[in-house]
């Protein structure tokens, strides 16, 4: 008798390869040490590089929609409470759980709070500096983590209006740098003020700092 | 009728980026423990019945398990151990467990070890390691890192609370400067200087309204305290043991954007709080906490405290969970310096995270190592100076945070 599987494996027939040349998988390797002169202090240096999938399962059509250009969010039938992110299951109690359905958002948001960074991860640096921003997408209970392109950073505002703007389709890898926030259209930066001086003032420097990295 | 639980010794190693002088973290435990028994001479390694490992991060070690390695070299076999992992709060998540651990009747000497080795990678590699604690399908990739989140969170809140960069610069400025009486502390040991609320407006840009000088520092460091029965604690140090009168725990959403409206919070407090502004984690635990305590005017009954100030701003957002100032007067209580040393209610006396250092899995220990030593008078002994001893304190409070205020416990200590 031949064990059955109990979820049934997907066939995956869609691939992409986007890893960059100078990424290797070595798994552990010592790749040298240091010694102090007085030969009292040793440093090893170990270098660890491995691939992991990540499994999206029942969140795939999150990622798979920004493949085709689509925010996914979920929607409770139950409560009718909706959210992206999404969530496979609904959060309020009262509804023990219940699953929940997926459906195609708006993409219109607003601005819920904004921070500009002028410091950031190894792989974020040569962005900055980067206007964050927690937006609000149309009809979510929940605001979702982006990048606002296409303003200054010290022009930002609460309760701006906000589009979705994707990357053109080629250039999309299925994850949340597919798309970023700009200004709705209808909206304009108000006058320079005592805030916005400041934010100048300190995101200047960001601008020459990042020209001096590789 | 639960036990009393009792904090009856700690120690750190020296804080620092880079060499300590107690270099593996097995010997770093080790001379935490020395100390510890330079200090209570009757403690005996043999009386020890559990341990508890406290450790965020095993990217920064590349070792799993690690606590396995400590605790045979303390020559532990045979004793129970298991780790905690909690993100920031894995300090105080340790000694929630082990002040369980006694409450139950199941332990009586309980040993909690931190420890975080964050020097082992680059600043901004380390940065991202921590950010792998959000959640990395929808947000570390957006240039998010946890100062970023906590700069969107912290602008909004100033904004609501009209605190201004001046006024957490404040806290920065007193945290820093309180560690200059402390030599373990990293900002001793490293930058070394006394700093102004200029030095902090002018340092570099991290994501506003924060600034380099609002941020804590990235350690390595190993600390070690000591859990136990009020008759143990009566036993090997009379005179210098102080009891868990109350601890609370709580949580909150890993993902600082779905706080608006979150069911369990509304059926709790309302609808509109904790918005992507307020520490519900923390306002709900200190309840708790004040509760068991007998505290419903923590102002007044709380003496001094040692909180998660990861940065300024939340600092500050802390104070106001905490139920020491609101939306009214949260910008004057700071301006005032209640929390300053000559302040009302001191706050971060030996230095916090952006004085001592935030090696994570360490960082609540050391927190409540050093409320211990003001509660039991250590202070001169430990410190510089008295300078940093509150005076004649009787209760004091304890906080450690985790994420974006994901998980937060505090605990009231007092003096016996
Ligand atoms: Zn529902």
């Amino acid at each position: 008798m031949v064990k059955k599987k109990f979820a049934e494996t997907p066939n995956f027939t869609i691939r992409k390869d986007f890893r960059p040349l100078d990424v290797k998988e070595k798994g552990l390797v010592f790749v040298g040490y240091e010694i102090s002169d007085d030969k009292k202090t040793m440093n090893q240096f170990l270098h660890y590089d491995q691939l992991y999938t990540i499994r999206h399962g029942w969140n795939s059509p999150f990622f798979i929609g920004l493949l085709e250009g689509k925010i996914m969010g979920t929607r409770c039938p139950k409560c009718g409470d909706t959210w992206v992110p999404p969530r496979t299951h609904c959060w309020n109690l009262d509804c023990n759980l219940q699953r929940t359905e997926w459906i195609e958002m708006p993409k219109k948001a607003k601005v819920h709070t904004w921070t500009v960074a002028g410091w950031s991860g190894r792989s974020s640096l040569k962005r900055l500096p980067i206007i964050l921003v927690y937006g609000v997408i149309e009809g979510s209970k929940t605001a979702i983590a982006n990048e606002l392109h296409g303003v200054n950073p010290w022009d930002v505002e609460f309760n701006m209006p906000l589009k979705v703007v994707f990357k053109p389709k080629e250039q999309r890898i299925g994850a949340i740098t597919d798309w970023h926030f700009e200004p709705a259209d209808e909206w304009e930066p108000s006058p320079m003020n005592k805030e916005k001086e400041r934010i100048k003032k300190l995101v200047e420097p960001v601008y020459e700092w990042v020209k001096t990295l590789k | 009728m639960s036990r009393k639980v009792c904090i009856i010794g700690g120690a750190t190693t020296p804080f620092d980026y880079g060499p300590t002088g107690f270099e593996s973290i097995e010997g770093g435990a080790a001379e935490c423990v020395r100390e510890v028994m330079r200090d209570i001479p009757d403690f005996n390694l043999r009386d020890i019945d559990m341990m508890i490992y406290s450790h965020f991060s095993v990217h920064f070690g590349h070792q799993l398990s690690a606590e396995w390695i400590i605790h045979d070299h303390l020559g532990l076999v045979g004793v129970p151990h298991y780790r905690v992992e909690n993100g920031g709060n894995t300090g105080g998540s340790a000694l929630y467990a082990a002040a369980l651990a006694v409450k139950s009747g199941q332990h009586d000497v309980v040993g909690v070890i931190g420890w975080e080795t964050m020097d082992s990678v680059s600043q901004s590699q380390g940065s991202e390691f921590i950010a792998l604690a959000s959640d990395i399908r929808y947000e570390l990739m957006v240039g998010g890192i946890y100062p970023i989140y906590y700069a969107a969170m912290a602008n909004k809140w100033m904004r609501e609370n009209k605190v201004t960069e001046e006024d957490v610069a404040l806290i920065a400025v007193k945290n820093r400067n309180n560690a200059m009486d402390n030599p373990k502390a990293q900002w001793y040991r490293n930058e070394h200087r006394y700093i102004t609320v200029d030095d902090v407006l002018n340092s570099r840009l991290i994501s506003y309204p924060i600034k380099k000088y609002d941020c804590c520092l990235m350690t390595r460091g190993v600390a070690f305290l000591l859990v136990t029965t009020e008759e143990y604690a009566k036993k090997v140090n009379p005179d210098h043991y102080v009891t868990i009168d109350g601890m609370g725990l709580s949580s909150c959403t890993i993902r600082a954007g779905d706080r608006l409206n979150f069911p369990g919070w509304i059926e709790r407090y309302g609808p509109g709080y904790p918005e992507m502004t307020e520490f519900a984690a923390c306002r709900q635990s200190a309840e708790v906490a004040y509760k068991q305590a007998g505290i419903d005017n923590p102002l007044k009954q709380i003496d001094f405290g040692e909180i998660h100030d990861a940065f300024s701003t939340s600092e500050a957002q802390i104070y106001k969970a905490l139920g020491l100032a609101d939306s009214e007067n949260i910008a004057q209580f700071i301006r005032d310096k209640e929390t300053y040393l000559e302040g009302s209610i001191p706050m971060n006396p030996g230095g916090g995270l952006m004085g001592y250092g935030h090696p994570v899995g360490a960082t609540g220990l050391m927190s409540a190592i050093e409320a211990y030593y003001q509660l039991a008078g250590l202070i001169p002994k430990k410190h510089l100076s008295s300078k940093t001893q509150v005076p004649d304190p009787h209760t004091g409070i304890v906080n450690s945070h985790a994420g974006t205020g994901t998980s937060i416990s505090n605990f009231i200590l007092r003096r016996v």
